[in-house]
């Protein structure tokens, strides 16, 4: 009993040291490359530009029309009386 | 480096997905702007019609020259804080980013989020609002806000409702302006804010905020973008 005790809390540390470092390595890698991640947009335009071979600038217009397009809900937000006054 | 691999991969895969916008109608520059109607006090309403032109060129040039910000429709203008025990008014912008599902910002903690998302997008709008010089020294300006707003990781798949997550913050002008001149640290500068964090509707609080140098917004280039011929981008 006494040794499964010592075997689970083993087990458990481990688990919760390797959980640890991989956060901690997510984290640094997420800081370190700036452009790791972009936005919605530059990668739905990569896309697009690469479709037929051709470069086509992208627009302001562009932009708002591709995101309505893929607008498919309204994300629950805040609302403005909760944060201002006025 | 299989790390960085499939992250790639899942950013290609993701790319391939459906995108998910963030909730934020869009908004041209003009309708970015609080209408004057909606100010309930002389002080307000004075304020907004002596800095209109100016706060109309500074949300064109946010529309015009950073496309993966949206202001939120009627949220950049003077505001006080809900909070505020006094009458101080700040010059307020609310900010939709457009932050897409992605695996290592998944694995961040929520705190770990909000400075992230505070440092890269939260300081660079403070000094874009530091910028407008003659706004800041109306002696009615207390201070500066930036509100951000972005997809909470995880709540956009089928089947979910998506929720943004969304950082208010609130600081003063001395404090702002000292942070930005880096007189200030960032942890004193965090220690003299008043911020709020909800996921969703719901009130977090005051989350532990670390602040850090990312240049991200003010050097970031959508492929193949161009802003609108007159944009002054900088």
């Amino acid at each position: 009993m006494r040794a499964w005790l010592s075997l689970a809390s083993f087990i458990g540390g481990v688990l919760m040291l390797t959980a640890a470092c991989a956060t901690s390595e997510e984290w640094s890698e997420w800081r370190s490359h700036t452009t790791h991640f972009a936005s919605g947009t530059h990668g739905m335009f990569s896309m697009r530009n690469n479709k037929d071979g051709s470069n086509p600038r992208v627009s302001r217009t562009d932009i708002d029309s591709a995101r309505q397009e893929n607008w498919w809900g309204k994300a629950i937000t805040v609302s403005p009386e909760q944060i201002f006054q006025n | 480096m299989s790390r960085l691999r499939s992250t790639v991969l899942g950013g290609l895969l993701l790319a391939a997905a459906p995108v998910i916008s963030g909730g934020a109608a869009l908004a041209a520059p003009e309708d970015a702007l609080r209408p004057v109607e909606k100010y309930t006090t002389v002080r307000e309403k004075s304020l907004a019609s002596a800095h209109r032109t100016r706060l109309l060129q500074f949300a064109a040039q946010i529309y015009n020259c950073l496309p993966w910000l949206a202001v939120y429709p009627g949220e950049l203008g003077f505001r006080q804080a809900r909070d505020n025990q006094g009458n101080d008014l700040y010059l307020s912008m609310w900010i939709w980013v457009d932050q897409r599902e992605d695996a290592s910002f998944a694995a961040l903690s929520q705190q770990r989020r909000v400075s992230a998302m505070f440092s890269r997008y939260g300081v660079d709008m403070l000094r874009r609002m530091a910028e407008l010089s003659d706004v800041l020294d109306d002696r009615n300006v207390a201070g500066l806000s930036v509100v951000l707003s972005w997809l909470k990781p995880g709540t956009s798949r089928p089947g979910r409702q998506a929720v943004n997550e969304t950082l208010a913050l609130f600081v003063d002008k001395a404090t702002a302006m000292d942070f930005l001149a880096k007189r200030v640290a960032p942890d004193e500068f965090a220690s003299r804010s008043q911020f709020t964090l909800f996921d969703g509707l719901d009130a977090v609080g005051r989350v532990p905020l670390e602040v850090w140098e990312d240049s991200f917004n003010s050097t970031y280039k959508v492929n193949s973008y161009e802003p609108p011929k007159g944009a002054q981008c900088q």
